[in-house]
């Protein structure tokens, strides 16, 4: 019969204050096979395992139980204990009698007796478990980036520079993503584009990055190391490879199209490139708005291209990539104004949000950089801005803060002002949150400074008189209510998850949070990554984010994935489902029941497979099978009713 | 909207902000006049949480910067603050931006008085206590609190 | 003996004389004379708030420049008031550039100066805060030491214990006045030990008393007194020592009022740090004018001994 050796952690106080430790170790040392038992005040420090291994030698134990908290916390520690003891790690397991036993219950003669049962059970299985070695999977060393904003290229950058492929994906034609619409940035008011270009043109020419722009992904399969990615390459309607990025075309074309790219402030033609500094630096003809595609006439734009570019039968093409890893990295997206219906719903031409404020103080924007309103053109001299438009609101809008609204306002207010010395720029604030390094001296700075006017309380209600739009607001720290006449209104809408993140990650079958931004493992130890494995976080679609941080999570899931390939193959827990070709009758039930496509079915040998690579272990499969052909590693149908047994307190 | 001779003013209208109210006028007077930079105030209210004399005080001291920085020359100089302060330096020694809160109430003082809100004159004091109070006292009041 | 420059002020003059006699006789006593300026005016009592009101800061830069003119590099003021104006005037005078040519500009207008520049122009000299203005108390504790005044008591005041009130002005605004840590003085304690007596710290030490509000909010001002005294009682002190005249007449003839206010309440004696001074380096009872306080000092006074060895005067 096996040796077996169990350990009771006191955790602290955690366990030991309402589970007698013990008398649990003195109890399951009546149990079969149990040969030795000690308790302990923390068996995760290092003289607990410590114990463990001295132990396993002295007693020369085959398998262990540690009693303590869930295997989630410390399962790979003490089977690294173990294994270094010279066990095999699968002979090593976890009874949790914390997160399971003392910390949901409070009268300790039970919560004893449970205890004791739980680790009873564990020992049943330990019994029949056998030794398994962990299952080898060769990892593909190429990285996709999902998403060229600021996070995307800074990712891709980072891998391509450290010796491994990169595509890069950007459903626009141009990469650069929000930051390329920002006027000057927080909190050292560098020009946006002068540090973001350098980095746009370094990822389009790096050797190892390749850029798909004008791109989504269609499909993914596979596991992590081994993904199959499906890439739609959207039809330009330009061959780009001919196309030198004259611009003869974009003149020429007389349709009307409003600038996404310019908050609808301007318009371009339907073949256009978003801004002038895109790379790539090429055309694309926007389908919906082109006249010729409308109507049937036009070709204008073919007329005029000295290199016969314009090619209107192009369609979409489709590439696969094998990936071993994926950023996805796709960004945020503003509140609507027309959500905001006490603002005005987005009838108010001189209410715009932030980001359309960013375009008229742009240099490269529609006013050359000089602020004027859209209704009219005047050059504003009462400017209201409105923080939390749509954050921190549970009751309508969103119920989070939008994190970085309250620096870029005070930036807006600052711009504003050396643009217009004689304006007056007005903010209505809930709370003012600058915690950031020299973000709180770039918010005194603006208040002392720049005369910027601070009013603490939330906008009810903007109406248009006249040509004015009139604010009412209050003022808390006065008791009294504010109005203001104002020429222009900007509004700092919510930062909210993007339409296309929430259809990716039905693709990528990853997580969101409760708000819809991309949700990592865990929000502290493990802030860049995905519970599915494979799939790395960075940028704004994990949350609202300023770029510093941005930039600061995009190199961080770029480490993780280097330190993914830097390894010759991973290794698969083999703790997973196997089939007893014997007993399998090829009836396929197991197939469509496995919510990761583990199963394959054989034809030549008419029996269904597991994809070892890809199985998790959840057992569906083993329930599913008719024939008991399925069976789990070291979860046996024998082991699980003996544990059953056991935890009922039979022998 | 046609003006109106009968009712009396509402309790507690809306301040209307202007440029020319946050930047001309009262609120440039007193920073020039207190060499405050009273725009710095970020409202934490330490000045007031010290201030001895707050109990006394219908508004308290922070509010008072508060109210300059909109510009509310009305409300702070038929108000009894001002004139209860009795200059003891408390806030401006721990007012962490840097404002001299006593400057900035001596500033509203004058102010008042310029606009013939003469709050103090000699025939308010009792003569017996006149003849007691030692000279800073006096010296002190009426400079402070009378033209 | 040794004299320094000495400005007393209008209330040491006549309300508070006895802060001025009790002074006087200590230093004396100290080897050294408070050498009373020539001639002098009210130095403002406050000093102006706005730099329109140049007009207020002459008659102390007149005081200060003739002490400087008469060959003294330092000032010694006892009243609180006066020196916080002098002080802070001529800090006003040393920074601002501005201020230091307006006022020089008005006191060369002044007749006797005027004459002085047209006999010889040459001999006119800006004013520039040459002075340095010292209180009574700084003196003893940088110039002098408080040792000297320990190896020289006469009388003892071991047991008592005394309550030190610094108020407002004799700290603040600290980046002018630069006396002591505004928040956590100690030169009034320390002083209290160099006679022996101990010190008690109370939280309401520096806290206003209300200042010239006792004239125009009288009940303000009780209550302010009210707090003060109750809370150094509270801490066991026996008696309270100021430096400042206001303090003195606040703190002292406020507690009629305050008893009227408060039944709990139970009077405490009030001293000039002076008049302790004095009293401990032997000067006779008589001289230190206890008849001007409202509040009877004789149960302190009674427990006042003289020092083993050293005799007593009286
Ligand atoms: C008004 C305003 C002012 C700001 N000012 C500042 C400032 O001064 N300083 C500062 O630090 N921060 C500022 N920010 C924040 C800054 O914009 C963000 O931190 C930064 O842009 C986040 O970068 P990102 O790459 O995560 O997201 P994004 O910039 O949104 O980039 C995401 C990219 O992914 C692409 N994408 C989305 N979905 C898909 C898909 N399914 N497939 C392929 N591609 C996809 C998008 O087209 C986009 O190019 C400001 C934000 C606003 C709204
Ligand atoms: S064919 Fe379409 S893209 Fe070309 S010029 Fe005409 S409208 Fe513009
Ligand atoms: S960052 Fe500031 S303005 Fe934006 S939601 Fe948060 S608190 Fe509101
Ligand atoms: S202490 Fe200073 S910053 Fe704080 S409220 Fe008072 S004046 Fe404003
Ligand atoms: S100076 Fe005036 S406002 Fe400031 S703490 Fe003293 S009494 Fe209060």
């Amino acid at each position: 019969m096996k040796r077996i050796g169990v350990f009771v952690c006191h955790c602290g106080i955690n366990i030991a204050e309402t589970v007698d430790v013990k008398r649990v170790a003195e109890e399951v040392l009546k149990m079969p096979g149990v040969v030795y038992t000690q308790d302990y005040i923390y068996m995760c420090s290092d003289p607990g395992q410590a114990l463990v291994r001295k132990k396993i030698k002295e007693e020369k134990l085959d398998a262990v139980i540690i009693a303590a908290c869930s295997p989630n916390l410390h399962e790979s520690t003490f089977r690294a204990a173990a294994e270094e003891a010279g066990l095999n790690p699968w002979q090593c397991e976890i009874a949790n009698i914390r997160e399971q036993c003392s910390w949901i219950h409070s009268n300790r003669k039970k919560a004893t007796e449970k205890a004791i049962k739980i680790v009873g059970t564990i020992v049943e299985k330990s019994r029949l478990n056998e030794s398994l070695e962990p299952i080898p999977v060769l990892i593909k060393k190429k990285a996709l980036v999902i998403g060229g904003g600021i996070a995307g290229i800074q990712s891709a950058l980072d891998i391509a520079d450290s010796g491994y492929k990169v595509i890069l994906v950007e459903k626009e034609s141009s990469i650069g993503g929000h930051m390329a619409q920002l006027s000057e940035t927080f909190p050292t008011l560098d020009c946006s584009q002068c540090i973001l270009t350098p980095k746009m043109v370094a990822a389009g020419k790096h050797q190892n990055i390749e850029l798909m722009t004008y791109s989504e992904i269609e499909e993914v399969s596979g596991y992590v190391g081994n993904f199959n990615v499906k890439i739609r390459r959207k039809a330009p309607f330009v061959d780009w490879d001919k196309c030198t990025g004259c611009g003869l075309c974009m003149e020429k074309c007389p349709a009307k199209v409003p600038s996404v790219f310019d908050r609808e402030l301007t318009t371009h033609g339907a073949i256009y490139v978003p801004f002038p500094q895109a790379v790539p630096n090429k055309p694309v003809i926007d389908k919906d708005s082109c006249i010729y595609f409308k109507t049937g006439k036009c070709r204008l734009c073919e007329k005029v291209c000295e290199i016969n570019a314009i090619d209107f039968e192009q369609e979409d093409r489709f590439v696969e990539e094998e990936i071993g890893a994926i950023i996805v990295a796709t960004g945020y997206d503003t509140l609507p104004i027309v959500d905001l219906a006490e603002y005005g719903a987005g009838d108010i031409p001189d209410v715009i949000d932030g980001l359309a404020f960013e375009r008229l103080l742009s240099a490269s924007g529609p006013t050359v950089g000089e602020v004027k309103r859209p209704s009219d053109g005047m050059v504003p001299k009462e400017v209201v801005f409105v923080q939390c438009a749509g954050s921190r609101d549970p009751e309508r809008y969103r119920p989070y803060c939008s994190k970085i609204c309250c620096m870029y306002t005070t930036k807006h207010a600052l711009l504003y002002k050396h643009r217009v010395h004689d304006g007056q720029p007005y903010i209505f604030y809930i709370d003012i949150r600058t915690g950031g390094k020299g973000y709180e001296e770039f918010y005194h700075n603006a208040e002392e400074e720049e005369g910027i006017i601070y009013l603490r309380g939330k906008v009810a209600k903007i109406f248009r008189d006249g040509d004015k739009t009139v604010v009412w607001g209050t003022d808390t720290l006065t008791g009294r209510n504010v109005e203001i006449e104002a020429d222009l209104v900007v509004l700092a809408t919510a930062v909210i998850p993007t339409d296309s993140t929430a259809e990716l990650v039905k693709k990528l079958r990853i997580q969101t949070g409760p708000n819809g931004f991309l949700a990592e493992a865990h929000p502290k130890l493990r802030p860049v990554e995905s519970i599915n494995s494979g799939f790395f976080l960075a940028g704004a679609a994990q949350g609202p984010k300023d770029i510093p941080e941005t930039v600061a999570q995009a190199s961080a899931a770029a480490c993780k994935v280097i330190s993914l390939f830097s390894r010759d193959h991973l290794e698969q827990d083999p703790a997973i489902a196997w089939v007893d070709e014997d007993l399998c009758n090829g009836c396929q039930t197991c197939v469509p029941v496995c919510p990761y496509d583990a199963r394959e079915y054989d034809e030549e040998k008419n029996i269904v497979i597991v994809n070892e690579a890809l199985c998790e272990g959840c057992g569906s499969c083993v329930a599913a099978c008719p024939s008991g052909a399925t069976q789990m590693r070291n979860l046996s149908d024998s082991q699980i009713k003996s544990m059953i047994t056991a935890s009922l307190g039979g022998k | 909207m046609s003006e109106n001779m009968g009712l009396a003013p509402p309790r507690n209208p809306p301040i209307k902000l202007t440029r020319k109210k946050v930047r001309a006028g009262f609120k440039k007077r007193v920073i020039e006049l207190s060499g405050q930079p009273v725009d710095a105030c970020y409202q934490c209210g330490n000045c007031s949480s010290g201030c001895p004399l707050a109990q006394e005080m219908s508004i308290l001291p922070n509010r008072i910067i508060r109210l300059v920085q909109l510009g509310q020359k009305d409300d702070i100089i038929h108000n009894d603050t001002i004139w209860i302060c009795a200059s003891c330096f408390q806030c401006t020694v721990r007012c962490p931006k840097g404002i001299d809160i006593q400057a900035v109430m001596d500033t509203l003082r004058q102010i008042a008085l310029e606009e013939g809100v003469d709050h103090f004159g000699p025939d308010q004091i009792d003569p017996e206590h006149a003849a007691e109070v030692p000279q800073p006292g006096l010296v002190g009041v009426y400079r402070k609190l009378s033209t | 003996m040794a004299k320094v420059a000495y400005y007393p002020g209008c209330a040491l003059k006549e309300r508070s004389s006895h802060l001025d006699r009790s002074a006087r006789d200590a230093t004396v006593k100290l080897g050294f004379e408070l050498d009373e300026l020539d001639t002098w005016t009210c130095c403002g009592a406050v000093p102006p708030v706005s730099k329109e009101r140049i007009m207020n800061l002459i008659a102390p830069s007149r005081i200060l420049k003739n002490v400087r003119d008469s060959g003294s590099d330092v000032l010694i003021t006892i009243c609180d008031f006066c020196y916080n104006t002098l002080k802070r005037t001529n800090y006003s005078i040393r920074t601002d550039e501005i201020i230091r040519k307006r006022i020089n500009t008005f006191l060369a207008d002044d007749t006797p100066e005027r004459e002085y520049l047209e006999k010889d122009n040459s001999q006119w000299v800006d004013y520039k805060g040459e002075v340095k203005v010292i209180h009574l108390m700084e003196y003893l504790r940088d110039e002098l030491g408080y040792k000297q005044i320990t190896e020289n008591l006469k009388r003892s005041l071991k047991g008592l214990k005394l309550a030190p009130y610094y108020g407002c002005v004799m700290l603040r605004p600290q980046n002018e006045i630069q006396l002591d840590d505004p928040e956590n003085p100690s030169i009034i304690e320390d002083f209290i030990s160099a006679l022996d007596a101990q010190p008690v710290k109370y939280p309401y030490r520096t806290e206003c008393c209300g200042s010239y509000l006792s004239i125009s909010s009288p009940d303000a001002s009780t209550r302010l007194c009210y707090r003060i005294l109750n809370s150094a009682i509270n801490k066991g002190a026996d008696a309270i020592v100021v430096s400042c005249p206001l303090c003195f007449y606040n703190l002292d003839s406020r507690q009629k009022a305050i008893a009227e206010a408060y039944q709990d309440f139970k009077p405490i004696p009030i001293f000039y740090f002076t008049q302790l001074l004095s009293v401990a380096l032997g000067v006779e009872y008589g001289r230190q004018g206890f008849e001007k306080h409202y509040v009877d000092v004789t149960p302190i006074l009674d427990k006042i001994g003289t020092s083993s060895g050293k005799g007593d005067e009286e």
